[in-house]
């Protein structure tokens, strides 16, 4: 089977990223100002703009993506989280105030536990709302994943990796991936994540010791085969049973001038000059990401309905999980 | 003028072969695929916004699915703009932005960094003042409490210091909004700080440096006045607001708890601005001028702070910067000639108990 495979998986697919940085500065100037001047009020609306800008120069087969979020479905659900963190930070702060040990234990107990719960929320909600709000070609993404499955799902791997002091971690890692891409839908396509836990586990291994054995510089190697997992483990399916699946080539060498181009840029522009960071590291890795195997692009149905709710996504932006 | 392009339906990802056409109302789609071929109307009022679009331009039209077409011909770019100038979805002020070119960005991004600069030195502690001035003073003096509270759990509080200190201070005359409770802590430090809502915490250090209980007054006027002119919670919420900023600015809302939990740390070792510094000496002097002691109390102070044993950690002087200009300013407050003062026998008495 293998090999009637590989002859199909000669055929390519491309992604491409046609961004330029000095227009995304541009934008990201703009939105500075803008959310500067009304106290950070504009920042929801400045997030829309850039992934706007972003989704819109990603393309697939020649085609860009569109991003159909706006500022103030994120504005609400901005509010909604800040709300959340509001609730969580009093209880905390009650507790450092109360200047009894005893209830500052239970405060940090029950802020700590409120963020890990928060977590899969986030995720979930991240899922849904970035998927539903893209569209290629007109066709939209979703996600049709259960929170309950995402609840159970981080919970058990979390705790596992905790009683296996961070072993699990990679397992846990790549259950998390397939509960969030194994149930995103790209109109009557499929996605997979075929990943396997003790392979991530190597690769952590691995770039652990030569890390320290390269003072270093194997960062980048490792860098490039996480890259790799993640991206190269995602399988397309379409309806007739064809698949394709994403190969990524970035190098360690690219990862390496790319890092340390970025680093450069952030610290002469007094970090002004972030946006080029971006745009750079896109362009590296949508220019070198195919999609192999039959892909018919023309094939694609529209199975999404019409879509609601942006409450999650400023609640992982406020916690920090950067997922795509 | 008619124009070749793709048409997506909204249904399907096939791109249909396209002719579109400009009219006075909205643009007309003729297209034609695998023999199907119909032809749609899209109304100028349900195209969306179309924004950084480069050699190909792209149309979404109507509700969900939206229906769209792409058009790589420049001249469909143009033709769109003679035609439709002004119409809402054309309109976009960052393609405005975008259109200014290489140096109308860099001036924008020039401005913003001075904008950036400026706010960061003088919009920050303009609002971290607002905010400590509109503090509800008996927040303030709960707030103080803890910290005082959590402060003093740090050092060994000298009892009867403490009694007699407090004791001079009752005796004292002030016009403070503040209720005030100072504390004598072990340590050989020259150091004392004021806590808001009327706390102050001095270091047996200082006590011993000192000579007349003038100077005692002296150093308590300053320290009251960093309480009754809110010095302490300024510098407190400016400190805060800054750690504020930079935990926002690097996304990590973790942090501003922490500094929370750490402030009651710093306290000691907050700095407060020339000009609250100078003010913070003006109410020492008058102080002593309300008790009608001898107002070179203050200067004495200074020049005793300033010319002990260099080698020792002096905190207050080093907390509290440019001492001689201090002194030179206090002698132009006191004036020339004689200044009427009398001895004071009840804070004598104090103050000879706190010197034991």
């Amino acid at each position: 089977m293998t090999t009637t495979l590989l002859e199909e998986e000669k055929q390519t697919t491309h992604f491409s990223f046609t961004g330029r940085g000095s227009e995304y500065f541009a934008i990201e100037i703009v939105n500075l100002l803008l959310t500067i001047v009304t106290l950070g009020l504009y920042y929801p609306w400045a997030k829309a703009k850039s992934l706007q800008y972003l989704y819109r120069k990603t393309e697939l087969a020649g085609t860009p993506f569109v991003f159909h979020g706006t500022g103030k479905e994120m504005f609400k659900g901005f509010i909604k989280g800040l709300g959340v963190f509001i609730v969580l930070y009093a209880i905390l702060l009650y507790g450092i105030f109360s200047e009894d040990t005893g209830t500052l234990l239970i405060t940090y107990g029950v802020f700590m536990l409120g963020l890990l719960a928060l977590i899969p929320l986030a995720l979930h909600g991240m899922m849904r709302y970035r998927t539903s709000r893209t569209s290629w070609r007109g066709i939209h993404l979703g996600y049709r994943g259960e929170l309950s499955d995402m609840y159970s799902t981080y919970l058990i791997g979390f705790f596992l990796t905790i009683l296996t002091l961070g072993i699990y971690g990679s397992w846990f890692v790549v259950k998390l991936r397939k509960q969030m891409i194994d149930n995103v839908r790209f109109g009557n396509v499929r996605l997979r994540y075929v990943g396997d836990g003790g392979d991530l586990f190597l690769i952590h291994v691995k770039g652990y010791f030569f890390s320290i054995f390269t003072l270093g510089i194997y960062l980048f190697w490792y860098t490039k085969n996480l890259l790799h997992f993640y991206v190269n483990n995602i399988v397309v399916l379409q309806e007739d049973g064809t698949y394709s699946r994403l190969q990524c080539h970035v190098s360690g060498w690219e990862v390496l001038k790319l890092t340390v181009g970025n680093i450069l840029i952030v610290v002469f522009t007094l970090g002004l000059g972030i946006p080029f960071t971006t745009t750079r590291t896109m362009s590296l890795i949508m220019n070198n990401t195919v999609m192999s195997g039959h892909f018919d692009a023309d094939a694609l149905v529209q199975t999404e309905e019409a879509y609601d709710s942006a409450t999650y996504e400023s609640m992982t932006d406020m916690m920090d999980i950067g997922v795509i | 003028m008619i124009f070749e392009g793709k048409y997506y339906n909204g249904q399907s990802s096939k791109g249909m072969p396209a002719q579109i056409a400009l009219l006075a109302d909205g643009l007309h789609i003729d297209y034609c695929a695998d023999e199907v071929c119909g032809s749609v109307h899209w109304e100028l009022a349900g195209i969306h916004q179309s924004e950084f679009n480069d050699a190909t331009t792209l149309l979404r039209y109507g509700k969900f699915p939206q229906q769209s077409i792409s058009v790589v011909d420049k001249e469909f770019k143009e033709a769109l703009q003679q035609q439709y100038r002004g119409t809402a979805f054309l309109k976009s002020s960052y393609n405005s932005v975008l259109s200014l070119g290489l140096t109308g960005i860099a001036i924008m991004a020039l401005s913003l960094l001075g904008l950036l600069v400026a706010f960061v030195i003088w919009g920050v502690p303009a609002l971290a003042d607002r905010v400590a001035m509109h503090f509800p003073q008996s927040y303030e003096r709960q707030l103080g409490e803890q910290l005082y509270t959590k402060m003093l759990q740090g050092y060994q509080v000298n009892e009867e210091k403490t009694a007699a200190l407090n004791a001079y201070l009752s005796e004292l005359e002030t016009d403070l909004d503040y209720p005030i409770t100072a504390a004598v802590v072990t340590s050989d430090e020259v150091n004392a700080f004021a806590i808001p809502g009327g706390y102050v915490v001095v270091y047996e250090g200082i006590i011993d440096k000192m000579e007349q209980h003038e100077e005692l007054a002296a150093l308590m006027g300053h320290e009251l006045a960093h309480i009754q002119k809110r010095h302490s919670l300024r510098a407190m919420t400016r400190s805060l607001s800054y750690y504020m900023l930079a935990s926002v600015f690097f996304g990590d809302v973790s942090g501003v708890a922490a500094v929370l939990v750490d402030n009651a740390s710093s306290l000691r070792n907050l700095e407060y601005s020339r000009n609250l510094e100078l003010e913070a000496d003006r109410y020492g002097l008058e102080l002593l001028r309300r008790n009608e002691l001898n107002p070179q109390g203050v200067v004495l102070l200074m020049e005793r702070l300033q010319t002990s044993d260099s080698s020792e950690m002096l905190a207050f002087l080093s907390t509290h910067p440019n001492s001689e200009e201090r002194i030179r300013v206090l002698n132009e407050l006191i004036g020339e000639g004689k200044q009427p003062y009398k001895k004071n026998p009840v804070l004598q008495r104090h103050w000879e108990k706190l010197m034991h």
